[in-house]
C-alpha cells in the first residue's frame, strides 16, 4: 500500500521540477515557441489590424507571397482595431522590440514620431522591387514623406460609403434608368428619399445604419459633412481655431433627425439589419466583401452630397517600418520585398472594397469591372480628411475627444448647438496643447509633415 | 490553519454512514441549489455548445443553445492556426516561474519577519504593508516606465518578476510563521541546527498547508493575470492566454466558435485542478482570505 | 505529552533565549536580513521605485519614449483637478463599485447559506458557484460580450427581450456588473462558507435547546459571527471593484462603452500614457488613485481598531 503512494508522490515531484526547470529555461531563452520554430529562416513580423474580410484577403496575399518566396518566414499578427493596436506598436518600438514591418493609417504617421518611433523607407529597395513613386497619386505619395523621406507606403483609399439596396429602392422607385440610385443634392431631398424606402422596407427593420452609438463612423460622418459645407478647422499657421460651430450644428442636427424621425434604431447591429432587408446603410467600404458575400442586391455610392458638394470621409492604410535599432539586413529587405509585393499585387485587396493606391492596378480591366467597386472609385478625387495636426488621424487624440461629442448629440443627450460649442472648445485646447513626444504645439510644427 | 482544520473535519463528518432522510426542507433547498447552480453554469455551458457550432450557425439570429449539426471545426482552426498553443505555452512558463519565485520569496520573508531579528524589521514590515495598496492596476504607467528603463519590456522576464513582489502572501505566511510554537525551534537550536537548518526541516514542512494555499492562489492569479502582461507585451509570440485572446484578434473578424473554444481552452485547465484538487483550493482560498481578518 | 516537553523546555527557553540574545547582538543584521533580502529586492524594486518614479514623473512632461522629460512642477495635477473626463471617469469607477459591492456580499451570503444547509453534495455547490471565478477576466468578458449582443446573444433570447445592452449608456455599465457579480461572486462566496462551517455547533445547539428558531439563530447567532468576514468581503471588494478594468475594456471592445459611460479610473490613466503617450499626466493621475486607494484602505484599518476596541 505504502509503495505506489510513494512512486506516485516522487513521481509527481520529478514532474513539478521538470515543469518548474523547463519554465525557468524557456523564460532564459526568452523568444517563444513560434520564434524558436522558425529555426534559421528569414523571419519578417508583420503586424496589422486587418479584420473580417480584410483580414482574409491579407492572408490570401501572404500566402501567395509565402508560397513565391519560401526563404521568408512571414510572422503576421493581427491585432485588435484601433487603440490597442496603435498603443502596442509604440510601446513595441519605444521598447525596441518592434516588428520588421507594420500597417498604419497615413493620418497617424505625423503623430507618431517619424524618426524616433518608425524608421524610413529605402527608396532603392522598394523600387527593386518594382514599387516607384510615379506609380502613385502624388498628393498620396507625399502625405507619407515627413522631412523629406518616405515613412509610409500608401497601400489603399478607403472611404465611408451609403450602401443601398437596389431591390428594395426599385420598389421605391429611387433607382435612376442606369440601375443606380437617383442623385440627392439637398437635406430635404434626402430625407424624402428615407420617407420612400420606409414605404416599401420589411417592417420592424431600421430604413438607414448610422452606426449612432459608434463614436468613430460617427465622427467620421461629421468630418464628411462639415467639409461638404466647406467647414475648416485651423488656420494655417496652425494659432486660430477656424472652426464654425453654425456650420457644425448643421450637421449635428442633420444626424439627429434620422434618430428623431425614427428613421434609425439607435444601437441595432447596422450590418445585419441592412443584410436582413433595411433600404441603406452608411458604412466603410470594407463592408463590401461582407454584402457580396451575401449575396444581396446592393449598391455603394460615396456620402450624398445633401449640403450642395461632394465630400466623404477618406483614409489610407499604409505600410511603415518601426523603428528597430539595429535595423538592416536581409530582414529589413524582407520587409521592404513582402510590402512592396502587397502593394503591386493589390487586386486581391481591392475586393475588400478598398481603393488600390498603386495605380496601375487600378488600370486594369479586372478593376474597372469590380462592382460596386467602380461606382465609387470616384470618391478619392473628393476626400475629406481630418486636419493635418499632430492630435488627428484614425482613433486619434482628435477623434476620442470629438467623437464621443457627436454621438452624444446624435443620440440626444446634448443639444447639438452645445455640443459643437463644445467641439470648438475641444479644438482651441488641442490646439494649445504640446504633443508629448516632442513638447511642442500643432503651431510650433509639432511633428507636421 | 485552522480553516483547513475544520473544512477537512467538516468535510468528512458531513459524510454520516447513514443517510439522512429527504426532509421536505431539504427538498426545497435542493431543487433551489439546482436552480441556482444552473444558472451560474449556463453561460459556460452555452459556450461549450457554441464551440461545437459551424462558424454560420454560431451567428445566427434568433441564436439556439444546442448546435444543429456537432463539429469541431473551431477547436481544429485553434490548433492549426497555432496562437493559442504558443499562449498555452507561455502562460505556463509565466504561472510556473512566477509560483516558484513567489513561494520561496515570501516564505523566507515572512519567517524573517515573524522570527528572526534586524535593524529596521518594524520599518521594513510597514513599508510592507504598504505595498498592500500597489497593484499594476493602480501604479502600471510608473511601473511599466521602470520595466522599460530595464529593458524588459516584451520579455518573459518583464511579465514574470513584477508579479513576485506580492506583499499579501509575506503577510498570510507572516502570520501563520507567528503561530508555530517557538519550542519546537528552541529545541533544534539546542541540538546545534542553524537558523536555516531549522528552516529548512522543522518550519516548512509544518507550513506546507499555508505553502500550498499560497502556490495556489498565486498561480491562479497568475495565471488568468491580464493586466501587467497586457501593459507589457506587445509581441503577439510572447503573450500568455488571457491577454491574447482579449488583443490578438483572429484574422477572419470575430468567430464566436472560436473564441469560445479558445476562451474555454485557457480556462479548462485550472477548472480541471479545481475538480481534483477542490479540498485544498477551498481551503487555500479561505485561508488566504480570511488571514487578512 | 504537552506539560512534560514544556517543563523540559521552560528551563532551556530561559537559557537560550540569552543566549540567542547575544549571537543576534553579534551576528547584527545577517539571519534576518538574509531571509527578507530577496523579497526586499523585489519589493523595492517592483514596488517602491515605481512608487517613487511614479511621484517624480507626475511632476514632469514624460512621453512614453523615455527620455527628454522635463520638471513642470505641479502642473500636471492642477490639468487633473480640472479634467472633467477624470472625474467622469472617477465617477464611473465609484458607482461600478456602489453597484457591485452590495450585491456581491449579498450573494455570496446567500449561495453560502444555501451551500452550507444542502446536506448532499457539496462538492457540486462549491463547483458551480466557484467555476467562473476560476476563467480569467477576458475570457468571461468575452463571453459576456457575446451573450449581451444584440440578436446573437444568448441573454435578450433567453428573456425574451431585445435591450442594446452593450450600445446604450443607460445599460453598458449595468451589464458589467451582471458580467462582474457572475464572475467574482464565487471567491467571497467561498470565505462565507468557511466562516460559516467555522461557527461552532454548540451555539446552535444552545439555542435550539432554549428554544430559538431558525430566523432567531441566524439573526442572533449566525450574523454576529460573520460580522468580521463581511466587513472583509466588502473591504476586499471595494478595493478591488475601484480598479475595474479588464472586464470592461474586452466588454467594450478597448473602448470607452457608449458615450464614455463603462470608462473607469484605470483605463482613463492607460489611455493617457499609453494611447496619449502623456506618461507624466498618467503618472500624476496614479498617483491620485493610489492616494484614493490607501485612503480607502486606512480607513477600513481605522474601522476595524475601533471595532475591536469598542468590543473590548
Amino acid at each position: 500500500m505504502e509503495r505506489p503512494e510513494l512512486n506516485r508522490r516522487r513521481l509527481l515531484a520529478t514532474a513539478g521540477g521538470l515543469a518548474v526547470a523547463g519554465s525557468f529555461g524557456f523564460a532564459a531563452l526568452g523568444t517563444g515557441a513560434d520564434a524558436l520554430a522558425a529555426g534559421a529562416d528569414t523571419r519578417v513580423r508583420y503586424w496589422n489590424l486587418f479584420s473580417g474580410g480584410d483580414g482574409a484577403n491579407m492572408i490570401a496575399m501572404l500566402d501567395a507571397f509565402r508560397k513565391e518566396h519560401p526563404g521568408i518566414a512571414v510572422k503576421d499578427s493581427t491585432l485588435q482595431w484601433g487603440n490597442p493596436f496603435y498603443t502596442k506598436l509604440a510601446m513595441a518600438a519605444a521598447g525596441n522590440r518592434a516588428p520588421e514591418l507594420g500597417v498604419m493609417h497615413m493620418g497617424r504617421v505625423a503623430g507618431f514620431s517619424p524618426g524616433r518611433l518608425l524608421d524610413p523607407w529605402d527608396i532603392e529597395l522598394l523600387a527593386k522591387y518594382g514599387v516607384r513613386q510615379q506609380d502613385y497619386n502624388p498628393a498620396l505619395w507625399n502625405r507619407g514623406v515627413i522631412d523629406g523621406r518616405l515613412y509610409a507606403l500608401p497601400l489603399d483609399i478607403h472611404v465611408q460609403l451609403c450602401f443601398y439596396r437596389r431591390d428594395v429602392l426599385k420598389k421605391a422607385g429611387l433607382l435612376g434608368d442606369d440601375g443606380l440610385m437617383i442623385p440627392v443634392t439637398s437635406t430635404d431631398e434626402w430625407f424624402d428619399v428615407l420617407k420612400k424606402a420606409r414605404k416599401v422596407q420589411k417592417k420592424g427593420l431600421q430604413t438607414i445604419g448610422l452606426w449612432t452609438n459608434d463614436q468613430n463612423f460617427q465622427w467620421w460622418f461629421f468630418v464628411a459633412f462639415y467639409t461638404q459645407l466647406g467647414g475648416q478647422w485651423f488656420d494655417d499657421a496652425r494659432t486660430q481655431v477656424l472652426f464654425d460651430a453654425d456650420k457644425a450644428t448643421q450637421v449635428l442636427e442633420f444626424f439627429r433627425k434620422h434618430v428623431t424621425d425614427g428613421y434609425v434604431i439607435p444601437g441595432a447591429p447596422t450590418g445585419e439589419q441592412f443584410i436582413n432587408g433595411a433600404p441603406f446603410t452608411w458604412e466603410g467600404n470594407w463592408s463590401v466583401p461582407v454584402f457580396s458575400g451575401a449575396k444581396l442586391d446592393y449598391g455603394a455610392t460615396p456620402l450624398p452630397p445633401v449640403f450642395g458638394r461632394q465630400a466623404t470621409h477618406a483614409e489610407s492604410h499604409s505600410f511603415v517600418l518601426p523603428h528597430q535599432s539595429g535595423r538592416g539586413g536581409a530582414t529589413n529587405e524582407a520587409a521592404h520585398e513582402l510590402a512592396a509585393y502587397v502593394v503591386t499585387h493589390a487586386l486581391q485587396w481591392a475586393a475588400g472594397g478598398h481603393i488600390p493606391a498603386y495605380r496601375p492596378t487600378l488600370s486594369t480591366e479586372a478593376y474597372k469591372t469590380l462592382t460596386p467597386q467602380n461606382e465609387y472609385v470616384s470618391a478619392m478625387n473628393h476626400q475629406a480628411t481630418e486636419p493635418k495636426v499632430w492630435f488627428a488621424g484614425s482613433t486619434g487624440v482628435l477623434a476620442q475627444d470629438l467623437g464621443p461629442m457627436v454621438v452624444s448629440s446624435t443620440m440626444g443627450s446634448a443639444g447639438p448647438a452645445a455640443v459643437a460649442q463644445r467641439m470648438k472648445k475641444e479644438l482651441a485646447k488641442l490646439l494649445a496643447s504640446k504633443n508629448p513626444m516632442d513638447g511642442r504645439t500643432a503651431a510650433q510644427g509639432g511633428a507636421v509633415a | 490553519m485552522t480553516t483547513v482544520g475544520t473544512t477537512a473535519s467538516t468535510a468528512r463528518s458531513v459524510r454520516p454512514r447513514s443517510r439522512r432522510p429527504w426532509t421536505p426542507s431539504q427538498i426545497v433547498l435542493t431543487l433551489l441549489g439546482v436552480a441556482v447552480s444552473a444558472v451560474f453554469v449556463a453561460p459556460i455551458a452555452a459556450a461549450l455548445f457554441t464551440s461545437l457550432k459551424s462558424e454560420a450557425e454560431a451567428a445566427e439570429i434568433p441564436p439556439h443553445w444546442l448546435p444543429k449539426v456537432w463539429t469541431a471545426q473551431a477547436w481544429k482552426a485553434l490548433w492549426s492556426t497555432g496562437n493559442l498553443t504558443n499562449w498555452f505555452v507561455n502562460s505556463l512558463v509565466v504561472s510556473v516561474c512566477v509560483t516558484t519565485v513567489v513561494l520561496v520569496v515570501s516564505a523566507l520573508a515572512g519567517y524573517g519577519f515573524a522570527r528572526t531579528e534586524f535593524r529596521g524589521k518594524s520599518v521594513l514590515m510597514g513599508m510592507v504593508m504598504s505595498g498592500l495598496m500597489v497593484s499594476p492596476a493602480v501604479l502600471g504607467v510608473p511601473l511599466f516606465t521602470t520595466v522599460q528603463q530595464m529593458g524588459m519590456v516584451d520579455t518573459y522576464w518583464g511579465m514574470i518578476l513584477p508579479q513576485c513582489a506580492p506583499a499579501a502572501m509575506v503577510y498570510i505566511l507572516y502570520k501563520f510563521f507567528q503561530g508555530v510554537p517557538r519550542e519546537l525551534e528552541e529545541a533544534a537550536f539546542i541540538d546545534g541546527a542553524g537558523r536555516w537548518r531549522v528552516f529548512l526541516t522543522i518550519v516548512v514542512p509544518l507550513a506546507r498547508p499555508s505553502l500550498a494555499a499560497v502556490g495556489i492562489f498565486t498561480f491562479i492569479a497568475s495565471w488568468n493575470n491580464f493586466l501587467w502582461p497586457y501593459m507589457v507585451t506587445n509581441n503577439p509570440d510572447l503573450m500568455t492566454m488571457p491577454n491574447g485572446i482579449a488583443t490578438v484578434m483572429n484574422s477572419y473578424g470575430i468567430q464566436w466558435a472560436q473564441l469560445m473554444a479558445g476562451g474555454l481552452m485557457a480556462g479548462l485547465p485550472l477548472i480541471v485542478v479545481f475538480v481534483f484538487f477542490q479540498r485544498q483550493i477551498v481551503a487555500g482560498v479561505a485561508h488566504t482570505g480570511l488571514a487578512g481578518q | 505529552m504537552t506539560t512534560s516537553a514544556q517543563t523540559v523546555l521552560a528551563p532551556a527557553r530561559a537559557r537560550t533565549a540569552a543566549a540567542t540574545a547575544t549571537v543576534r547582538r553579534k551576528q547584527g543584521f545577517q539571519h534576518g536580513g538574509w531571509f527578507v533580502a530577496p523579497f526586499l529586492a523585489l519589493f523595492v524594486l517592483f514596488v517602491i521605485w515605481p512608487l517613487l518614479r511614479g511621484v517624480y514623473l507626475s511632476l514632469t512632461d514624460a512621453n512614453i519614449s523615455g527620455e527628454g522629460a522635463s520638471f513642470i512642477g505641479l502642473d500636471n495635477y492642477r490639468e487633473a483637478l480640472h479634467d472633467q473626463l477624470m472625474w467622469d471617469a472617477l465617477g464611473h469607477s465609484a458607482y461600478f463599485t456602489l453597484l457591485v459591492v452590495p450585491c456581491i456580499t449579498v450573494l455570496a451570503f446567500l449561495l453560502a447559506m444555501l451551500a452550507h444547509h444542502i446536506e448532499r453534495g457539496k462538492w457540486l455547490w462549491r463547483l458551480c458557484f466557484f467555476v467562473p471565478f476560476l476563467l480569467p477576466s477576458t475570457v468571461a468578458g468575452n463571453l459576456f460580450q457575446w451573450l449581451f449582443t444584440q440578436g446573437i446573444g444568448m441573454f435578450n433570447h433567453t428573456f425574451g427581450i431585445d435591450t442594446p445592452w452593450l450600445t446604450d449608456k443607460s445599460y453598458a455599465m449595468l451589464a458589467i456588473v451582471i458580467e462582474t457579480l457572475w464572475w467574482t461572486v464565487g471567491f467571497s462566496f467561498l470565505l462565507y462558507l468557511a466562516a460559516l462551517q467555522g461557527i461552532p455547533d454548540h451555539l446552535y445547539e444552545a439555542a435550539k435547546l432554549d428554544g430559538a428558531n431558525a430566523w432567531h439563530r441566524m439573526v442572533h447567532i449566525t450574523l454576529p459571527m460573520l460580522r468580521n468576514i463581511t466587513g472583509l468581503v466588502v473591504a476586499l471588494q471595494v478595493l478591488a471593484s475601484l480598479q475595474l478594468f479588464d472586464q470592461a475594456v474586452v466588454m467594450m471592445d478597448f473602448g470607452p462603452g457608449p458615450e464614455l459611460s463603462t470608462r473607469s479610473f484605470v483605463q482613463y490613466t492607460l489611455e493617457q500614457g499609453f494611447t496619449s503617450y502623456r506618461v507624466g499626466y498618467a503618472s500624476a493621475m496614479s498617483i491620485i488613485f493610489f492616494v484614493i486607494i490607501a485612503v480607502v484602505a486606512l480607513a477600513r484599518m481605522w474601522l476595524l481598531r475601533n471595532r475591536e476596541e469598542g468590543g473590548r
